[in-house]
């Protein structure tokens, strides 16, 4: 009752309850005067109100007590004493107090929500006195508090309950204005004697329409996964209204659970006869009672867990009750742990819902001489335990019998209209096929010219040198420009540029590695990739063989050897003839042979990476096309066509 | 007849509807029922058609995300792999790549022709309801339980930006055509517009009451926004001005988040599901229904449009588990 303080409407105070501060005001205190501004305290034996001023007890003196009883009722009766707070409890309810409302979560751009208990208490104009006097009466253990009163606010109370953000004001929960005291929540409510650390409302005060779903449910006595976290639902549907015909869920069930399913078909209408509302008379202070109250009173309000066949098997009241009593138990131990596994809670969660699945054959096998019938054509013995069936031959009898009587139908369902996605299928296959074709060819064409290639060079290779061939270059070139290597940066004579750059290349290019786990192994193509193993790596080096820097050295250029290479006429025109300097001087053909080659692999890699690819294509095409419509397929599926004649659905049919 | 209008013919809406019939638009759309397909064996949640028109896929709250010929409504193959309910799924934008949301709080990326899961997105700490690729397709968009909206990257499977976008549940987000802005709907009756690259929040739509928002979407030209609220109303915003134009009625929606889509290949449809078991057919100018689809034996969650063809494919819950295809005759 801690933050409750708000009503200080003594019922014993002889006057109407709802009287304004004016003629017939209700006197108080020792003073006897009607003056209800500054600080009051309660006795809890006759419920007379005293200024704090009066009595000497100032509210931080208040803060410490917890039961008090005024000079006379004391001087009458020895035994009441006034008792005080445990230190650290004292500290945390001056921490609460300043924001006892019940914390709304969200993120920073929710509105506060104003606390909703606060108007509902005075709305009903239960006094305070009763609601002292009821919980002491209580077998838990919430003690009786001084009330500490903000007299004025209770005048600013209408009787309305007010609608918030949370509070739709017309469901069974809003109305409540008491708090149930074996909830979660309420166990967490420093009024019941709970650490104050979840901070929400009675969960049978949470409102049916505009709560948070995790808050809603009726918790901890039914399983510690609050269960909004089991329900598998899709397109989870807001819970404002009764769930329809929850029977009718069932038919899903397994027959294993039959024993529980009609049990639990039983129970919703007998549940239905519990009245509504639930106003406080109704509370049964006995918690067994209690229990199966709020397990009755949830069938009521139809929340979506009934609906789900998962649940089902909670539906039988006796083994709710079991399982809340054992549930109750554990629960306290194991908050503490879950606390620390925050970060593991997906195990957990896991490990949970198996438990949660669990339950029903647990509870089938403590369900004896109702196993049912074995599926089996003909067969009537007796089921085993967590099958259909009383033996696998059984099963596999049945299992032939449904192949035969459906699947006929079904191939003759498939074949009645023609099959769109293996029409594409073939279509693809086909342009596959001629991309290949015309892959091969130019693969063909690609080797040709390798073959050419290699015969100029060896033709080049026999001409003879001519040592005093004009050279084209020399003194008409301008030696004062200064290109700058591109690989190393250093000013070098345009001369001998090109010679420089590609000695520069394949100096910085064989300090890295290029390769693959794979060799190459690609049939009838004669050199290709470098593949030369690096067991540093384990890789096969995949450059171009004809240009790996890393793994082959440009050969010695003997003193004789001509250069060879086919002169051209603007750039395309061929002239037929060769270019007669000897290799090592020649600086403008210089290597032309290596990278004529590598040209032609390149070429040749190319065809080979395409033909590659469209096998895989058609790798993939072929299997889908296997794959369709196969025995499970078929069993499993149907596609009913409504139109036998238009199966088509395209309004062109050829794409 | 398919005939391909541009979205923006849909910019004046003016609602002189003669400007609209100088094309070859037919009054009343006359679905026929054509094909049921069978196969779920629990409530299914979601279907969507493949960009290319090709495949429908449909999620079910059975774990199992089915592939079907659009065209012929014939069975291709499953999805096998999450570990509890799905709730939506979603294709890319090549066709080739489906992302699908689900209660064990991951989403899933499954390559279509193999039918392996090749990502699973971890990260939302509640149930993830509703999921969606860019138009680029190389981000994915979830809104969960949690109350919030993250942002994958498709290639990686890490979760680039989450957005606290909602204080309860997120019903439904989507990309606008470009893919610079997000729509996203929660059940705390708001529906914001948020800059895709910043994550900023541009815009919230609000209305005078604010019922819980089952279901957001933009237009195809990405000038509207349709949202469906659990008041049996579906509402077109023109979301820079923050003004609603259109409201359709008569349908009932108070529970489920029912899918409604833009149908632009006929006439200009709004098409929806209800939970009377009938699919919804508004003419967008009028307003009017035009048609009601029956055939379904339970609350019709989803209903979408075929690219191409005048094509319709609806989903139904539990007490049905059956996809049905309507065509234009």
């Amino acid at each position: 009752m801690e933050g409750d303080g708000s009503d200080p409407e003594p019922p014993d105070a002889g006057e109407d309850s709802k009287s304004e501060n004016g003629e017939n005001a209700p006197i108080y205190c020792i003073c006897r005067k009607p003056d209800i501004n500054c600080f009051m305290i309660g006795c809890d034996n006759c419920n007379e109100w005293f200024h704090g001023d009066c009595i000497r007890i100032t509210e931080k003196m208040a803060k410490a007590i917890r039961e008090w009883y005024c000079r006379e009722c004391r001087e009458k009766d020895p035994k009441l004493e006034i008792r005080y707070r445990h230190k650290k409890s004292r500290e945390r309810d001056g921490n609460e107090r300043d924001g006892s409302e019940p914390r709304d979560e969200g993120g920073g751009r929710k509105r506060p929500v104003p606390d909703p208990d606060l108007q509902r208490r005075a709305g009903s104009g239960t006094g305070v006195g009763a609601m002292l006097a009821r919980g002491s009466a209580s077998p838990h253990k919430s003690s009786p508090q001084p009330l500490v009163a903000t007299p004025s606010q209770h005048h600013q109370q209408q009787q309305q309950i007010k609608r918030s953000a949370r509070m739709c004001g017309e469901c069974e929960a809003c109305r409540r204005t008491e708090d149930c005291g074996h909830c979660d929540f309420c166990r967490d409510m420093k009024k019941f004697g709970g650490p104050n650390k979840i901070r929400q409302k009675c969960r049978l005060r949470q409102c049916q329409l505009r709560a948070r779903e995790s808050y809603k449910y009726f918790p901890s006595s039914l399983s510690p996964v609050t269960p909004s976290e089991s329900l598998p639902r899709p397109r989870r549907p807001l819970p404002t209204q009764q769930q329809p015909q929850p029977s009718q869920k069932l038919g899903r069930i397994r027959e294993d659970e039959g024993a529980v399913a009609s049990s639990a078909v039983k129970e919703p209408p007998e549940a239905t006869a519990t009245p509504e509302p639930l106003s406080d008379e109704d509370l049964p202070l006995d918690p067994d009672l209690y229990q199966d109250f709020c397990a009755g009173a949830f069938d009521d309000h139809g929340l979506p867990w009934m609906s789900d066949t998962e649940e089902s098997p909670f539906l039988d009241p006796a083994l709710r009750k079991r399982a809340v009593k054992v549930k109750h138990v554990k629960r306290r131990e194991k908050k503490s742990e879950k606390k620390k596994e925050e970060r593991y809670k997906r195990h957990r969660q896991k490990q949970k819902h198996k438990d949660k699945w669990k339950h029903p054959e647990r509870a089938d096998a403590k369900d004896p001489a109702s196993l049912p019938q074995c599926l089996g054509p003909g067969c009537v013995r007796p089921a085993q335990p967590n099958s259909k069936y009383c033996s696998d031959d059984c099963g596999m009898k049945l299992a032939a019998n449904r192949i035969y009587e459906i699947l006929p139908q079904r191939i003759q369902q498939w074949q009645q209209s023609p099959c769109i996605a293996e029409e594409h299928g073939k279509k693809l296959l086909e342009r596959i096929r001629r991309e290949q074709q015309s892959a091969r060819t130019r693969l063909q064409e690609m080797e040709r010219r390798f073959h050419e290639l290699e015969a100029i060079i060896l033709r080049a290779k026999q001409q003879a040198v001519r040592e005093d061939e004009e050279s084209n270059e020399g003194d008409s070139d301008d030696t004062d420009l200064q290109i700058f290597c591109v690989s190393c940066g250093h000013p070098i004579n345009p001369r001998v540029a090109l010679r420089h750059m590609e000695r520069c290349y394949a100096k910085y290019e064989s300090q890295t590695s290029f390769g693959s786990m794979y060799p190459t192994r690609i049939e009838g193509a004669t050199r290709l990739f470098c593949d030369v193993y690096n067991p540093q790596s384990k890789t096969y080096c995949k450059r171009l063989q004809v240009l790996c820097p890393e793994h082959s050295r440009d050969p010695k250029v003997p003193a004789d050897e001509v250069c060879g290479c086919p002169l051209v006429r603007d750039v395309f025109e061929l002239t037929g003839d060769f270019c007669r300097l000897p290799k090592r001087q020649c600086n403008r053909h210089y290597c032309w042979e290596k990278l004529r080659r590598a040209e032609v692999d390149l070429e040749r890699v190319r065809v080979w990476y395409k033909l590659d690819e469209l096998f895989e294509q058609e790798r993939n095409v072929r299997t889908a096309m296997t794959n369709r419509a196969g025995l499970l397929a078929l069993m499993l599926h149907q596609t009913i066509q409504h139109d036998p004649l238009t199966t088509d659905l395209r309004s062109s049919a050829d794409r | 007849m398919a005939t391909k209008e541009s979205g923006d013919a849909r910019a004046q809406l003016a609602l002189s509807s003669s400007a609209s019939q100088s094309k070859e638009v037919p009054e009343n759309p006359n679905y026929a029922l054509r094909c049921t397909l069978v196969g779920h064996t629990e409530a299914v949640s979601s279907v969507k058609f493949s960009p290319n028109g090709e495949w429908l896929a449909s999620s079910s709250a059975d774990r199992l995300i089915i592939i079907w010929g659009a065209y012929d409504g014939k069975y291709e193959k499953t999805l096998y792999g999450h570990n509890l309910e799905i709730s939506d799924v979603a294709w890319s934008s090549d066709s080739s790549r489906l992302v699908s949301a689900s209660d064990d709080k991951t989403l899933k990326l499954w390559d279509v022709r193999s039918g392996k899961c090749l990502k699973t997105l971890k990260g939302h700490s509640n149930y993830v309801f509703c999921c969606n690729f860019n138009p680029p397709s190389n981000l994915i968009i979830s809104g969960s339980f949690d109350e919030t909206v993250k942002i994958w990257e498709v290639k990686t499977g890490k979760c680039l930006k989450t957005l606290s976008a909602h204080s309860d549940p997120v019903s439904a987000v989507h990309f606008n055509c470009s893919g610079s802005l997000i729509v996203s709907g929660s059940y705390d009756g708001l529906c914001r517009i948020w800059d895709a690259a910043s994550g900023q929040c541009l815009k919230t739509l609000v209305d005078d009451d604010n019922p819980p928002v089952s279901f957001v979407r933009f237009s195809p030209n990405g000038k509207y926004i349709l949202t469906a609220t659990l008041d049996n109303t579906l509402k077109l915003w023109d979301y820079s001005r923050g003004r609603c134009l259109k409201t359709y009625t008569g349908h009932k929606n108070e529970k489920y988040c029912i899918f409604a889509n833009f149908s632009v290949t006929g006439g200009k449809w709004i098409v929806s599901g209800s939970e009377d078991n009938l699919v919804y057919i508004w003419n967008l100018q009028t307003k009017e229904i035009v048609q009601k689809l029956q055939g379904h034996t339970d609350v019709v969650i989803s209903a979408v449009c075929h690219p191409t063809e005048n094509l319709i494919a609806s989903a139904a819950l539990e007490n049905d588990k059956t996809i049905k295809l309507w065509i234009t005759c």
